[in-house]
């Protein structure tokens, strides 16, 4: 059947390097916008508390100044494993299939993270194990950080891409001041 | 059990706080125009369908409910938590409702979601009587949306329900136009050989079904909100807008396969409870299930929703549209279901050794074979050169199981291996299936069940006795069930119809294999040949009706009376004072 051509598939997707690769092909909204780059925790000029619970964030919007670094301290309080991850709607969308794929083999099961599997060597140097600077996978009473530095204006949210959360409606605003 | 219990204190500490709401309902005959047909109907406020009724979780309701017809009515909550006399089944839960007479229903709501309620008397329901019930939480809701429309659907027959009883009894496959004909046997005979055809159908009059029995009322038109397909009922959106869709079937007999070409629907809410939420491209809807859907339409144009019956002998159609007036293409309808030897699995007494020479070809079997039925033998083809670099010793916890092989090969584990019925989105994409419904936050903690109880769903279609365990409601025991107790109820479908099984008080934990996740429903939808296992947690006193929501199913027997024996001393039910005058259900 089809098993060896789903571990080619799985191989050949990258779970890294999405943020830029993704971002590097956005524009589907014509703003040219990035989401900003990763920032260094001393730039940060604040702290902004997110809490994630089944299937929300709160708050729901935030606002920063283009150019500003914030550092995000990311609480995940409810029973599902959730993301927290800054891009434009396009890279949220791209975004979904790699984590549909970590559903679909297991990594993430409800409200628990594989870790196995997660660290699991999928040949050439990729595994699934969800490190992109912009964003974090978080089971129920975790908290990381993710310091994030925005660049200019654009069409950019926050949000949790785990399949079906993002279209239920788990997503926040970022406007720019 | 423990935020009920919250609520019930808090109502006795603060009486003062508690919302209370009064609604009036008059039950009337009115006249229903599909489109196709108009005839006279059964509904609610002078309308069929009724009224939206919207209650707030935490209330107290008040519903004042006028019998103007000339016969005794009901009103049965459908999916409310609520005491056994307000539950509405005459002969279970009160006598009825007398021509001319004001009953008062009067519970707390103690649940939030989409829910409807009908007429538990007759035909009543089919004849129209039946209206939708949306109960906003008292918190706030787990996802986000900018406007929401209730989507009920109904399948409104020309005949009445007496006449279609009758007709059904005296001919079962009156209302069946898809039977094979003789012509279809000399094709079958060509392509299959004559002698595989005479032992297919030798095989199905031994079985007293008809092959294409997969729905056997047909000839209704599909309404969505009351309309007809041409009437094309519409609901008005911004571009960009999130809208949340409240399906609804409310049909006496059929079972939806649903679709917005252009748009992807994530489900958020089955049967009222909140589900973690599913993306698909379709889902099918059995008969008194309730689905929320939300969706993204980002365009300015119309979109279609596109509402098929499982036997493709008709459709419902509405639109979503950024104006009135704008409309979207109709699909057409696909090629009907035809049902296969795997949907007959599951009878008794079929004789096995004179199938020998079946033609499986026919069974639909290769491309909805799942993993686990997989034949590993076969893929001994297959090229692992190139998985040389996988450290194979980390993935004991793989789950192979749950893989998708690529979406369309995935079959639905709720449908026997090979069912005729077993369905496919028309786009090649995600096709909802019970198996992904896992509940949002689960109301009971997962327990081991007390005892398990099995009720085999059973027939004779030539005959139109629809029973369980053989037994039609007439001639059965009730079912006795102890308060405390969680039963896991075992069905075993040995018809070739689909059953939409419904216990009436307390919840269906549908068993998913998702243990405390596994979601909880009012409506359990059993396929032909299957067995399907759901847990009930005993915490509602008094008597309740557990039944088939096909209504002529229900009508000709396919019913049980509910016992839950013991409780607490205040809520003791006083069963005896329910007089057996009211009794038909």
């Amino acid at each position: 059947m089809n098993a060896s051509k789903l571990f080619v598939a799985g191989m050949a997707l990258s779970m890294s390097a999405t943020a830029f690769a993704a971002g590097a092909h956005d524009g589907g909204h014509g703003h040219g916008a990035t989401s900003g780059e990763p920032g260094k925790a001393s730039e940060a000029s604040r702290t902004v508390t997110v809490e994630m619970y089944d299937n929300y964030y709160e708050p729901e919007e935030i606002s920063v100044k283009p150019g500003e670094t914030v550092r995000f301290v990311v609480e995940n309080k409810g029973n599902l494993v959730h993301e927290f991850s800054v891009g434009t709607p396009d890279m949220h969308e791209a975004h979904q299939e790699e984590m549909m794929m970590m559903v679909e083999h297991g990594v993430i099961q409800g409200g628990k993270l594989n870790h196995d599997m997660m660290n699991m060597d999928m040949g050439n140097g990729h595994s699934m194990k969800h490190d992109d600077p912009n964003s974090v996978l978080l089971e129920p009473g975790q908290s990381k950080e993710v310091v994030w530095k925005f660049s200019d204006k654009g069409n950019i949210e926050f949000a949790c891409n785990v399949p079906g959360h993002y279209q239920a409606g788990m997503y926040g605003e970022v406007n720019f001041e | 059990m423990k935020p009920r219990f919250l609520t019930g204190l808090l109502s006795l500490l603060m009486p003062a706080m508690v919302l209370a709401g009064e609604y009036d309902l008059t039950v009337d005959r009115v006249k229903i125009d599909t489109g196709d047909f108009v005839k006279e109907g059964i509904g609610y406020n002078g309308a069929s369908p009724g009224p939206v009724m919207r209650f707030k979780e935490g209330e107290t309701v008040k519903i004042n409910v006028t019998n103007n017809l000339d016969e005794m009515t009901s009103i049965h909550w459908h999916g409310l938590i609520l005491p056994f006399n307000q539950d509405g089944v005459p002969g279970i839960s009160f006598p009825g409702i007398k021509p001319g007479e004001t009953f008062t229903y009067e519970f707390p709501i103690q649940q939030a979601g989409t829910y409807w309620f009908h007429s538990h008397s007759g035909f009543q329901e089919p004849d129209g009587a039946y209206g939708a019930i949306v109960i906003e939480p008292e918190g706030r809701e787990p996802f986000r949306y900018d406007r929401e429309f209730v989507v009920q659907l109904t399948d409104k027959h020309p005949h009445s329900g007496d006449r279609i009883m009758r007709n059904l009894k005296m001919m079962p496959d009156y209302y069946n136009r898809e039977q094979q004909t003789v012509g279809e046997f000399f094709s079958d005979a060509s392509k299959n050989g004559l002698m595989n055809t005479v032992r297919d159908r030798m095989a199905w009059g031994d079985m007293r079904m008809m092959k294409a029995d997969v729905e056997d009322l047909q000839g209704f038109t599909g309404l969505i909100n009351g309309k007809g397909p041409d009437q094309n009922w519409t609901g008005l959106f911004e571009p960009g807008e999130r809208i949340r869709l409240r399906f609804i079937n409310s049909s006496a007999m059929t079972y939806f396969d649903i679709r917005i070409p252009g748009l992807d629907m994530t489900v958020v809410q089955a049967d009222g409870n909140n589900v973690q939420p599913v993306n698909v491209d379709e889902f099918r809807i059995g008969v008194a299930e309730t689905y929320d859907v939300i969706v993204h339409p980002k365009d300015e144009q119309a979109y279609t929703i596109f509402a098929e019956s499982m036997g493709r002998s008709g459709y419902a159609r509405a639109t979503l549209a950024p104006e009135e007036g704008m409309e979207a293409a109709v699909p057409q309808l696909r090629d009907p279901a035809r049902l296969t030897m795997a949907d007959m699995s599951g009878m008794p007494g079929m004789d096995h050794g004179s199938m020998a020479g079946m033609d499986h070809g026919g069974m639909d079997m290769g491309s909805s074979e799942d993993m686990s039925g997989m034949d590993h033998s076969s893929m001994e083809g297959m090229d692992h050169s190139n998985m040389d670099s996988m450290d194979h010793s980390n993935m004991e916890g793989m789950d192979h199981g749950s893989m998708t092989m690529g979406k369309e090969d995935k079959s639905d584990p709720f449908y026997a291996k090979g069912s005729g019925l077993m369905p496919k989105a028309a786009n090649g994409g995600k096709f909802l299936s019970y198996a992904d419904l896992k509940a949002q936050d689960p109301l009971y903690e997962d327990r081991e069940p007390t005892r398990e109880i099995e009720l085999r769903l059973t027939g004779n279609m030539e005959r139109y006795t629809w029973s369980i365990n053989g037994v039609k409601y007439e001639d059965a025991d009730p079912i006795r069930l102890k308060y405390g107790e969680r039963v896991r109820f075992k069905f075993v479908n040995e018809t070739m119809m689909t059953h939409p099984m419904h216990l009436h008080g307390m919840w269906s934990i549908l068993d998913v294999g998702a243990g405390q996740w596994n979601p909880i429903k009012h409506t359990v939808s059993v396929n032909p040949g299957t067995t399907v296992y759901m847990e009930t947690e005993v915490d509602a006193p008094g008597q309740w009706a557990f039944h088939c929501h096909l209504s002529y199913h229900a009508a000709a027997g396919m019913f049980r009376k509910v016992i839950v024996e013991g409780g607490p001393d205040s809520t003791q039910a006083k069963t005896d004072a329910i007089a057996e005058d009211g009794g038909e259900v």
